[in-house]
């Protein structure tokens, strides 16, 4: 089993902080216009979201692993609701490499792989380094090629 | 290439004509408010101009559909100012549907649409064509479809005696094609010559088929009907009138409820004064403002009863038009299907594009032995109002629904493994944890009206035994040879069977809770449509152990399937299932 690149929590976090701080946004909009809030409560709000942003960060990190199996991609991954995945090969209907701003900041890529399923049509491998997601997709898609042409639609 | 209907222009004029003309008034009226040097009395002009101008854009856009029969492709040219012109292959598409309305059929129109998978509307919709034009269109695309299939197998197989034995019809099927296509674009009624030999032909791997000498065949066939002029069309299923009434009285449609709701927000006023008038006989307030509490109180049971009573009336109503003179058949390797009382619904489903099939059964059919069955395809968009899935059955005796199920994707008869019983002691606590929320609210209410012995809400905590029970026994699954079985809820129970090698994604998931107990829930993914109603199936809370051996199943034998699969090219369907 594979683990992410560890640059991944700091995006994590930067996606939490971003959150505790529009949260911290509505609430002094809130008592500018509705009612009091004490700043010390909103300051308050925003560390704790932090925290939990960091901790979730940790967790998240801790148990995100993928590896490349025989006949399917197989990830585990989530903290509150942990989840195993397979995503055989043959179902594989395309691979994507992406990257959004923080990403790319922090050097980051994440491979998308789509299925014609319903749930979890989309399945995303963030925090891999740039080579690492191509290397991923080029394996991904020859593995999708050699299996069968057959793609159960 | 084909054009629609000519009254298809005469319908486009109308409908961009009164666009158009709304759009011009409206602007002029909005213009006129804000700047002085627009008058509001300019809107006389305005209208007509507007009016004229979507009418031609109407008849302009009539002239710029078009639509054709290819040998490998469906081809779709529209758009006036912007032009889009779409291709879609013959063995990608998934469901070939006819809609025809009132009107449309006084006139003899209807609406076919072409479905794929993936996307996120329907791919083709032609608005309208002549009837006999939408049948054509069914059955070729249906024998074009059979067509390159077995071109691709003639091609894909190099075991000599199969591909000998194909060659030769494949060949003049295609010079067939060719000839057809050149006549068919001078005559579009011309119906093919080829009508039975490629048609036919899947099923001659199939061993269980029956020979066409053999079938019920279609003695009610209309002569305007779909296929009437197609491959023999033998029915399969018909619902007689005794399940329709059946079906109508026992189904629940969500959306009657919805229905009333709006029709109640569109004449709020006239819905009060019936709902009030209809609660005085039985001490109702006389007139809305002046009442006691307990006459307030009579007519907020009477309006309920009334609102539920109208949405159940409303349901059966609807139910029975729709489904009324329900017929299943199948012409060559389709099923085909027509059903409706006023709006007529007909439409063919290849039979190797089925994804899953599903037994569904409310309570007050289980407890007549009736239940329904239903089969989900990739194609149909999330605006689609059967969610995804087609009935193939509406409602039939459940013995003869579970022989059909089991002919139709050849699984055996299942012996359903449950849950652990720690699967229970969740479900006793979610609910209690409900009822808790239902006393709180009571207690919140309470605070702000003059309601007092909020306490007495407590009595909701009868009913979390039996609702954990009733949960709890509904839930199974089967681990077959070839499919897993998957059964759940006790409102609507449905039990899906899902063939392996139709499995997209396999997850095993865990929350917090469920780590807690060491149980699991392992969702099974099919490429059906997406719904929101329409849950992927999932198995819920099994030991994970058990969970993650039947993960690993799953992926097992869908290797093995696909691998069989690929050496007797046989889709392991059925389609004589009755």
């Amino acid at each position: 089993m594979e683990a992410l690149h560890p640059r991944i929590r700091l995006f994590w976090i930067a996606k939490g902080a971003i959150g505790a701080i529009a949260l911290g946004v509505v609430l002094a909009a809130v008592d500018q216009w509705v009612t009091d809030v004490p700043t010390a409560a909103i300051a308050a709000v925003v560390l704790l979201g932090l925290g939990l942003g960091i901790a979730y960060a940790v967790q998240l990190y801790r148990v995100w692993q993928y590896e490349v199996q025989s006949d399917a991609l197989y990830l585990e991954r989530g903290v509150l609701t942990f989840v195993e995945t397979s995503v055989p090969f043959v179902r594989v209907q395309h691979v994507d490499t992406q990257f959004g701003p923080i990403e790319r900041a922090l050097g980051l890529s994440s491979v998308v792989v789509y299925t014609a399923g319903s749930r979890n049509a989309d399945v995303r491998i963030p925090g891999l380094t740039p080579d690492r997601a191509r290397d991923l997709q080029d394996t991904l898609r020859k593995l999708a090629v050699e299996s069968e042409a057959d793609d159960g639609v | 290439m084909n054009r629609l209907h000519p009254l298809s222009a005469a319908a486009y004029a109308l409908q961009y004509g009164f666009l158009w003309l709304s759009v011009a008034s409206i602007l002029t009226l909005l213009l006129g408010g804000i700047f002085d040097a627009i008058e509001s009395a300019w809107v006389s002009l305005a209208a007509p101009v507007g009016l004229v101008a979507g009418a031609a854009y109407g008849i302009a856009y009539y002239y710029r559909f078009e639509y054709g029969i290819t040998p490998d492709t469906f081809d779709v040219a529209s758009g006036v100012l912007a032009r889009r012109s779409r291709e879609i292959p013959y063995e990608r598409i998934q469901n070939v549907d006819v809609r025809q309305g009132v009107f449309q059929r006084l006139l003899g129109l209807a609406v076919v649409s072409i479905e794929t998978a993936g996307g996120g509307s329907t791919e083709a919709a032609l608005n309208f064509v002549s009837e006999s034009e939408a049948t054509r269109l069914q059955h070729q695309i249906r024998t074009r479809t059979a067509e390159v299939k077995d071109r691709r197998r003639g091609r894909g197989r190099p075991d000599a005696s199969a591909a000998d034995e194909r060659s030769p019809a494949t060949d003049e099927a295609s010079s067939d094609a060719e000839t057809e296509r050149t006549s068919a674009a001078t005559d579009p009624d011309e119906p093919a010559p080829d009508d039975d030999g490629p048609t036919a032909e899947p099923d001659s791997t199939d061993g269980t088929t029956t020979s066409d000498s053999d079938p019920v065949s279609d003695g009610r066939d209309r002569v305007a009907g779909p296929d009437s002029r197609g491959p023999r069309r033998e029915q399969l299923f018909a619902l007689e009138a005794r399940e329709l009434l059946l079906y109508s009285f026992t189904s629940f449609r969500p959306a009657a409820a919805a229905a009333l709701l709006g029709l109640f927000f569109f004449a709020t006023d006239l819905a009060i004064d019936l709902l009030v008038s209809a609660a005085r006989p039985f001490g109702g307030p006389a007139n809305l403002g002046e009442g006691s509490p307990t006459s307030y109180g009579i007519l907020t049971v009477v309006s309920v009863v009334n609102g539920v009573v109208t949405a159940y009336v409303l349901s059966v109503v609807y139910t029975f038009a729709a489904y009324y003179d329900f017929r299943l058949g199948r012409a060559g390797g389709d099923f085909v299907y027509e059903r409706g009382l006023l709006q007529r619904y007909s439409g063919s489903i290849p039979v190797e594009k089925v994804q899953s099939v599903t037994v569904t059964a409310n309570p007050l059919q289980r407890l007549i032995g009736y239940a329904g069955l239903w089969v989900e395809t990739a194609g149909y968009g999330p605006e689609s109002d059967s969610g995804g899935s087609q009935s193939a059955v509406p409602l039939a005796d459940q013995g003869r629904v579970h022989r059909f199920t089991e002919t139709l994707t050849g699984v055996e008869s299942p012996r359903f493994r449950s849950p652990p019983t720690t699967a229970l002691r969740r479900y006793l606590a979610r609910y209690a944890i409900v009822a808790a929320l239902v006393v709180a609210a009571a207690f919140a209410v309470a605070q702000f009206t003059p309601l007092e012995r909020w306490y007495l809400a407590a009595v909701v905590f009868v009913a979390v035994p039996p609702a954990a029970y009733l949960k709890y026994v509904n839930l199974g699954y089967y681990v077959g040879e070839g499919h897993l079985v998957v059964r759940r809820g006790f409102w609507k129970r449905k039990t899906t069977v899902i063939p392996y090698y139709r499995i997209q994604t396999v997850s095993t998931r865990r929350t917090v809770f469920q780590r807690r107990l060491g149980l699991a829930s392992l969702v099974v993914d099919t490429a059906s449509s997406r719904s929101f109603f329409w849950t992927s199936p999932t198995i819920y809370d099994v030991d994970l152990k058990d969970a993650r051996d039947v993960h690993g199943t799953g992926r097992k034998r869908l290797q093995t399937a696909l691998r069989e699969r690929a050496r007797a090219d046989d889709s392991g369907l059925t389609i004589d299932f009755t």
